[in-house]
């Protein structure tokens, strides 16, 4: 193996072998742009409004998002002919501006996506490491409801509990965190069964170490890039389904701006007023396909074996 | 065999049961089921005439045990807004999601394969790119605004179609293909990547020395192999396509089971709710049931490792 690698050393080969110039543009273009697009959505998120550090009216959206003005609706995107920049993307039926919708609308998608990849994260991998380390009736009995789970739809178990507690911003997370860390489990688990095999896991077990210890400090230091990779994969999909719950009216309640019920208010005005679901829907599609490379390009660079995620 | 059956089978009655225990759970973790039905005009009393008709008076144990009897029996209590059992109202909503489920479901499996394969077998050309820009375009679009926007061009614009609604073959068109856009996708890159693994393999070899032909070598022997994969994740498909179901009928109001769940859950109606996640549960279970089965009759290792 060493000599071979000086070996490659000395002849000069491309930086990336096998792929043509316009293929390694493509390439780095689809890792670029990505990053952007993400960057710029969390920096509007975060920057929405300055209200988190005293300061409710210096932010990036023009207006207040739930502020109704009835003079103002339907009011088209500026490039229209009946259009003003007063309203860059015009306004919904109750004069509400669309883009400062848009932008708090970021703001919420990011934080339920978040929150629900910390705690999913959390419990996918103390349950994937637990199962796929001690074995036996308790990995058997984890991986059945792992794969209950998988096979539930996250949409029906919002709606219980929409039914149940009313919708809110809390409902949606728990909803969604409910079976979301199934993913999490079937992933470490097979990566820990893998690991728990190698030499290393097995010294440690002569020396006397306490299973938790190992657990803890040799088999998670190892799992965290494929964690990553699978967090990072997650962030497109938890997207959609918050904006689907919203859309069916049990994900965040109205007037709050939720990309998925700013598609819903214009469902019915699209021949009218086709801008008040199309530039949410927009939205939705940049972010979800902007995390889905990014999280391509980490498992790439991360983990290829895990190219079947 | 008998055996491996027999295990699995109980080990599904007992997820059943902790299904049950945590849908029962989840329907009370808001406190009182009976505030959620009482109108402002109801006294103490009314409340508490609500308390008794639900059996919300009784002790936990006993108030679970009562809804688990009455599941056994298919008794799932009335709806609380259409006052009708809500067995019933599920009766006439399954056969519209299934006239919608089943022939997406098969569009979305015959075009993943045909898609899938054809992206395999000529990787990286024309046709290839074009399979994987579809994958990535149906994975980010979310499935309500393409129908949104389905229904604007074809039913609007152009009126070709009609908007939404059960009827005619032409009813059909829309819902059928935005719910199998929805499922599409997932299940393409999924036989173009096993289909790549088992192009790699050395049967494959044999059978190209043996002088097959490709056509023989591709749809014969390497996709019997390569549908392999796309079936492990029935369930998973399964879970879409009832996602994708609930989402498309609301939008094209179609009288399904998604439908009237939406119904539900804006009218507050829980039996309701419940009565069709219960539903669904079981489905769930018994395809993951008909899926190990399935598999364990195929290859006999599963068998012995797992009793």
């Amino acid at each position: 193996m060493q000599e071979k690698a000086s070996d490659s050393e000395t002849t000069a080969k491309p930086v990336v072998s096998g792929l043509s110039r316009r293929a390694r543009i493509m390439k780095r273009l689809t890792f670029i742009i990505p990053v952007v697009i993400l960057s710029l959505i969390i920096f509007v998120a975060i920057f929405a409004d300055l209200a988190w550090i005293g300061l409710p009216d210096v932010g990036l959206a023009p207006y207040d998002p739930v502020k109704m003005s009835l003079p103002d609706r339907l009011k088209p995107p500026f490039w229209d002919e009946d259009g003003s920049t007063a309203h860059l993307l015009g306004t919904d039926k109750m004069g509400r501006d669309i883009l400062s919708r848009l932008i708090f609308g970021a703001r919420i998608s990011l934080s339920v996506s978040l929150l629900v990849i910390l705690i999913t994260s959390f419990v996918g991998t103390v349950l994937g490491i637990l199962g796929g380390y001690l074995g036996g009736r308790t990995e058997a009995f984890l991986m059945r409801i792992t794969d209950i789970s998988l096979a539930f739809p996250p949409i029906l178990v919002a709606m219980l509990l929409a039914v149940s507690m009313g919708p809110s911003f809390t409902t949606v997370v728990l909803a969604i965190s409910l079976l979301g860390w199934a993913p999490y489990a079937r992933l470490i688990r097979g990566e820990t069964l893998r690991l728990r095999e190698m030499d290393f896991v097995a010294q440690a077990r002569v020396i006397g170490t306490s299973p938790f210890r190992i657990m803890l400090r040799h088999i998670f230091p190892n799992v965290i890039n494929p964690l990553i990779i699978i967090m990072t994969l997650q962030v497109g999909l938890l997207i959609i389904t918050e904006a689907s719950l919203s859309f069916l009216g049990v994900g965040i309640p109205p007037p709050a701006p939720s990309w998925g019920n700013m598609v819903n208010d214009g469902r019915n005005l699209v021949d009218t007023a086709w801008w008040i679901s199309t530039f949410p829907g927009i939205a939705i599609a940049l972010v979800v396909m902007s995390g889905n490379f990014f999280g391509d390009w980490l498992r790439d660079k991360l983990d290829p074996r895990l190219r079947q995620l | 065999m008998v055996r491996f059956i027999i295990v699995r089978l109980i080990q599904t009655v007992v997820a059943l049961i902790g299904i049950a225990m945590l849908i029962f759970v989840l329907v009370r973790v808001s406190g009182d089921p009976a505030l959620m039905l009482a109108t402002a005009a109801s006294t103490e009393e009314d409340i508490q005439q609500i308390r008794v008709n639900l059996g919300l008076d009784k002790s936990i144990p006993e108030q679970f045990w009562i809804f688990v009897t009455d599941v056994v029996k298919g008794d799932l209590g009335k709806s609380l807004f259409k006052k009708r059992p809500v067995t019933e109202m599920i009766g006439t909503a399954l056969p519209n999601s299934l006239k919608l489920i089943i022939p997406s479901w098969v569009l979305a499996m015959v075009g993943a394969l045909l898609l899938g394969v054809l992206g395999a077998t000529r990787r990286d050309g024309f046709l290839d790119n074009g399979v994987k820009f579809i994958a990535i375009l149906g994975q980010a679009l979310p499935g309500f605004w393409v129908a949104i926007v389905a229904v604007f061009i074809f039913s609007v614009t152009w009126q070709i179609l009609p908007t939404s609604g059960l009827g005619g073959i032409d009813h059909y068109v829309l819902p059928v293909c935005t719910l199998g856009f929805f499922v599409l996708p997932g299940m393409m890159r999924l036989v173009r990547s096993s289909m790549l693994d088992v192009l790699d393999s050395e049967y494959i070899k044999l059978a190209r020395i043996k002088g097959l032909s490709e056509r023989r070598i591709i749809w014969k022997h390497a996709l019997r192999n390569a549908v392999i994969a796309p079936l492990t994740v029935a369930g998973m498909l399964f879970a879409m396509l009832i996602t994708g179901a609930v989402i498309i009928e609301t939008v094209f109001s179609w009288p399904g089971i998604g439908f009237i769940i939406v119904e539900g859950v804006l009218a507050r109606d829980f039996p309701l709710v419940q009565a069709i996640v219960i539903m669904v549960a079981v489905f769930v279970l018994g395809i993951n049931l008909i899926v190990d089965i399935t598999y364990a009759y195929i290859d006999p290792q599963i068998r012995y490792q797992q009793t």
